[in-house]
């Protein structure tokens, strides 16, 4: 398998730096090479967060995704996806909350763009707010088919306290049901 | 060597890295881009026997590492910039008095508070002279995860042997990049400490300062029955101040040639695809990621590059860059300042036409900015 470079944009607290270090560990436990690096402001909650995976078969050196070569962007703020879209290849893929992210139509004919209400699904399907990290991962991942998915699950748990291993596998469930719906549309 | 992967942050692999090379004793103050290494500190070396503190600032901070330090414990103090201008007087403290520790600077945007969470090397010249006045300063730059857990070992090794404070610089990316380290084990790093030396004779025999002309202090642990004076003034060889012409001479003197007489001990640094290189790039800490990035996209186009990756910054491989520069015409250097080693190559090289390619906006280099700037060379 090639190089697979994703991007998870949001603002801080949102949890998607936890995704990209699952993304990463899951990939060197499966014998490949993993790297996540994150860009934030000193705004600690609020302001424009960038997660940039990259898993590949060969050694990684620079640790942040060149912009024009990121094959996936996920996106759970319009600020965000604003500052961070351009890094995404033109027909790469782009899933957005649709309640907080507004692409135009020119985004539109540029990328694949898929609307998935993650927080939603998070806070009234899983029950937990805080599972949108793992929807996230499980959407990633079914759209890109980048690592084993019992191999993601396994690491996804080892990071997240016994209590909510439930909640959180619940989590990545939905998050593959919805990314499989929005794709066979 | 025995090998064992990890994967984690380069912060915490330095944290990491300070327990397991027999650190006790952490005392700091949180600063962005370097607080996982208190953290990580706070956490381990309680379960150690050792300490780990929150002091009121980072000049306490420093200030209570001296006295751990003098206890006869290895001990560490972590900041970004900074906390590095306000450690600058107790770092010219310990040179002075001869105290060993480890201070690891994770560099962000500078100057002042500048870019708390953005990447930068703008530090290289202040740790080569901190603080004021001569001595010689000793200064390590990680340049991979492996690198941040290893480099903190050796500077704890390094401190003991010299008996001066080393500083280990990681930067923001390094510091806060997540991924795969394989790092030597905790029975080879065991095997390889060399305790400080101390003074076994009769504790009225004992005179701390009165060594060889390139030899470093020895300071016994405070509490044990050998005393010495502690000062940051010029003192003689039991640590009273004197201003005797000779004594302070010969002191200051000692400092510097203590380090520059035996440099080959701390020199380190990579050769990366240099054998047959045509086209130099000297690069350091995380920059050399993206350094080596550039030279694999470099080579499938047929253009010769190397990197020249200086792991021990100060005293700099000046002979061994020399020797590069003396056979190679293009020469490069890359770095998140506005040419702070580029400076330092073009005076071991003796040449004032060495390229740089800088940027200060606390955004990193990409590989694509060096393709392009070799390519223009």
């Amino acid at each position: 398998m090639s190089k697979t470079l994703m991007r998870f944009t949001g603002v801080g607290g949102q949890g998607v730096l936890l995704a990209g270090e699952i993304f990463a560990a899951a990939k060197i436990k499966t014998g490949g090479e993993g790297l996540k690096t994150a860009t934030y402001t000193s705004q600690v909650r609020g302001g424009p967060t960038v997660v940039d995976i990259q898993l590949d078969e060969e050694e990684i050196y620079y640790p942040y995704a060149n912009d024009g070569e990121i094959g996936f962007m996920l996106s759970v703020a319009n600020v965000s996806y604003n500052s961070f879209k351009d890094g995404v290849q033109p027909g790469g893929i782009i899933v957005v909350d649709p309640n907080l992210v507004h692409p135009t139509d020119e985004d539109r004919k540029k990328w694949k763009i898929y609307e998935i209400p993650i927080i939603t699904i998070a806070k009234e399907e899983v029950g937990n707010v805080i599972t949108q990290s793992v929807v996230a991962l499980a959407i990633a991942n079914t759209m890109m088919n980048a690592i084993d998915k019992t191999a993601l699950i396994e690491t996804m748990l080892s990071k997240v306290p016994a209590k909510v291993h439930e909640v959180n596998k619940k989590a990545y469930e939905l998050g593959e049901k919805y990314a499989k719906e929005a794709m066979a549309k | 060597m025995a090998t064992r992967e990890v994967i984690s942050t380069g912060n915490e692999l330095a944290a990491i890295a300070a327990v397991d090379a027999g650190c006790k004793f952490f005392g700091g103050y949180p600063l962005t881009p370097s607080s996982e290494i208190m953290h990580v500190c706070s956490d381990l070396l309680p379960k150690k026997g050792g300490v780990a503190i929150q002091m009121e600032d980072e000049i306490a901070g420093i200030c209570c590492v001296i006295g751990a330090a003098m206890a006869g414990d290895r001990a560490l103090t972590a900041t970004s910039g900074p906390g590095m201008s306000l450690k600058a007087e107790n770092l010219g403290l310990a040179q002075m008095a001869e105290v060993p520790l480890v201070c690891i600077n994770v560099m962000r945007g500078g100057p002042s508070t500048g870019l708390p969470t953005r990447v930068s090397q703008g530090d290289i010249l202040q740790s080569k002279n901190p603080s004021h006045g001569d001595y010689k300063s000793i200064t390590l730059c990680a340049g991979s995860l492996a690198e941040c857990y290893t480099e903190v070992v050796r500077a704890f090794n390094i401190a003991d042997r010299f008996m001066q404070p080393v500083i280990v610089l990681l930067d923001e990316t390094i510091g806060h990049m997540h991924g795969k380290a394989d790092i030597p084990t905790i029975e080879d790093v065991e095997a390889g400490i060399v305790p400080r030396k101390r003074f076994d004779g009769a504790p009225e025999d004992y005179f701390p300062y009165e060594c060889g002309p390139t030899e470093p202090a020895v300071l016994n642990p405070m509490f044990e029955g050998y005393r010495y004076h502690f000062t940051g003034l010029h003192h003689d060889k039991n640590g009273f101040p004197t201003e005797e012409i000779e004594t302070c001479r010969k002191l200051i003197q000692r400092l510097e040639d203590k380090v520059e007489v035996h440099k080959n001990e701390v020199e380190s640094y990579e050769e990366f695809m240099m054998d047959d290189a045509e086209i130099m790039i000297v690069a350091y800490g995380s920059v050399s990621l993206a350094a080596k990035e550039s030279i694999r996209h470099l080579r499938k186009e047929g253009i010769k590059a190397g990197l020249f990756r200086p792991i021990t910054i100060w005293p700099s491989p000046a002979e061994k860059i020399k020797e590069y520069t003396d056979k190679i015409e293009k020469v490069l250097v890359v770095e998140l300042n506005i040419g702070q080693f580029h400076s330092e190559v073009q005076r071991a090289a003796a040449r004032l036409d060495i390229e740089g390619l800088f940027k200060v906006n606390g955004r990193p280099i990409s590989p694509y900015e060096i393709v392009n700037k070799v390519k223009e060379l």
